[in-house]
């Protein structure tokens, strides 16, 4: 899962669960995923520590 | 004009001509061909007093293409153009063949100086047209994506662009992955060397996002990035591009095609990433909120559970006993009206707390 996507899932869950909408069984359901989406973004933010590769150029023809 | 006679030797039924006679054909046909402009890059020029020629060679600055050309010394001299390697010009001519060593060679009657003017006309001219086919306009920009999977780096191979470029990303956002392509950034090699790296890091995959990346430099170093060929690869590439190319004041049409432009290497790398604090931040206030979220919930679940739980109380005959009121039971019946009981029976009356029996009396 990407980033963007995954934080964004994470910040919907937040609002739901915030606005008290959500009956406990959901709720609980909910804070597990979101636990899930924080661990997701983190470990993209921390594992892909920076990599450059250099692209083999085509001889132009 | 001389016709073509060229005498050839018989063997048999096989004409054979002398390598002499046939160049002298070869020259005497070229000779026949109209006198023409042709536009190049003056290279290789060679003139001395004792030569009676002056030699240069002209230079495509497409795709290399050479002819070497000539011009009788006294003719150059008073052209008083003071031409150098590397100038743009136009040649006026026609083809002629070095006899003794059959070589063709363009023979010079003018030459006039292609200068920056006339560079600023053409550009100016491809602008516009590339302009009404819509290749700049601001509905084909895209969005760049906040969070590119892979950046793609186009930028010359020797460039301190380069250097500035990634740095400025991983100072930015440590986590970034990057894939760079090197190539020409200038001369005529540059624009198709440019279009095919472009094609190439299209195809490396995951790649979100292409910055194109050079320092500043002369008007002429940086035409390669206003050449058709590169301008319309950028304006038709798959994946979004930024153009950080020259300086500020530096506007080559391929900053006019890419979805944005950077003046800074920093700036490119303010579009292409995001702060890895900020998010890193933001990340950890949601998690704040998640993690504080569910007892919220609990605590207003809670709340609500003692908002109808006071109410039901409310509602109780318990609560109207608690303020001094008292249910009066006949065997078990509530006795709402005096006349349903008789003197000397058994009544059960129950108070806030506790109840007793006792014997009515009289009845009013």
């Amino acid at each position: 899962m990407r980033f963007e996507e995954a934080q964004k899932e994470l910040e919907q869950i937040v609002q739901q669960l915030e606005s008290g909408q959500a009956n406990l069984d959901d709720a609980i359901k909910l804070w597990e995923r979101g636990e899930e989406l924080h661990r997701l973004c983190l470990e993209q933010l921390d594992s892909a520590q920076g990599k450059i590769e250099v692209l083999k150029p085509t001889e132009p023809a | 004009m001389v016709s073509m006679k060229v005498e050839a030797e018989q063997y048999g039924d096989r004409k054979v001509y002398t390598v002499a006679a046939f160049n002298r054909g070869v020259a005497a046909w070229l000779a026949r061909l109209p006198t023409v402009w042709v536009e190049g890059e003056v290279t290789e020029l060679r003139r001395q007093q004792r030569w009676q020629s002056v030699f240069f060679t002209l230079k495509d600055p497409g795709d290399g293409a050479c002819l070497p050309v000539s011009m009788p010394r006294g003719q150059f001299d008073a052209l008083r153009l003071d031409l150098g390697n590397g100038e743009r010009v136009h040649v006026y001519g026609r083809p002629e063949l070095f006899e003794a060593r059959g070589d063709l060679r363009f023979r010079a009657l003018s030459i006039e100086r292609f200068g920056l003017g006339d560079h600023l006309a053409a550009l100016e001219r491809l602008k516009q047209k590339l302009g009404a086919e819509g290749l700049f306009a601001p509905e084909r920009k895209r969005r760049l994506p906040r969070f590119p999977r892979r950046v793609g780096l186009l930028t010359g191979n020797d460039a301190a662009a380069k250097r500035d470029v990634l740095t400025a990303i991983t100072t930015r956002f440590p986590a970034a992955r990057v894939v760079v392509a090197e190539t020409y950034v200038q001369g005529p090699r540059a624009a198709p060397a440019l279009v095919t790296a472009l094609e190439d890091l299209c195809r490396a995959g995951e790649i979100d996002v292409i910055v194109l990346a050079r320092g500043g430099g002369s008007f002429e170093d940086l035409l390669p990035f206003s050449d058709e060929r590169l301008v319309r690869a950028v304006a038709s590439c798959p994946v979004p591009i930024v153009s950080a190319v020259g300086h500020e004041q530096d506007t080559p049409l391929t900053d006019l095609a890419a979805d944005v432009r950077a003046s800074t290497p920093s700036g490119a790398a303010r579009l292409i990433v995001p702060d890895a604090d900020e998010v890193r931040e933001r990340l950890t206030q949601t998690r704040r909120r998640l993690q504080r979220a569910p007892l919220h919930l609990l605590e207003r679940k809670r709340a609500r559970l003692d908002g109808a739980y006071g109410r039901l109380r409310a509602l109780s005959p318990r609560a109207t006993l608690e303020r001094g009121y008292a249910i009066v039971r006949d065997r078990g019946r509530i006795v709402r009206v005096a006349t349903e009981v008789a003197s000397g029976e058994r009544i059960d009356v129950e108070l806030g707390q506790g109840s007793f029996s006792a014997t009515v009396e009289e009845i009013q």
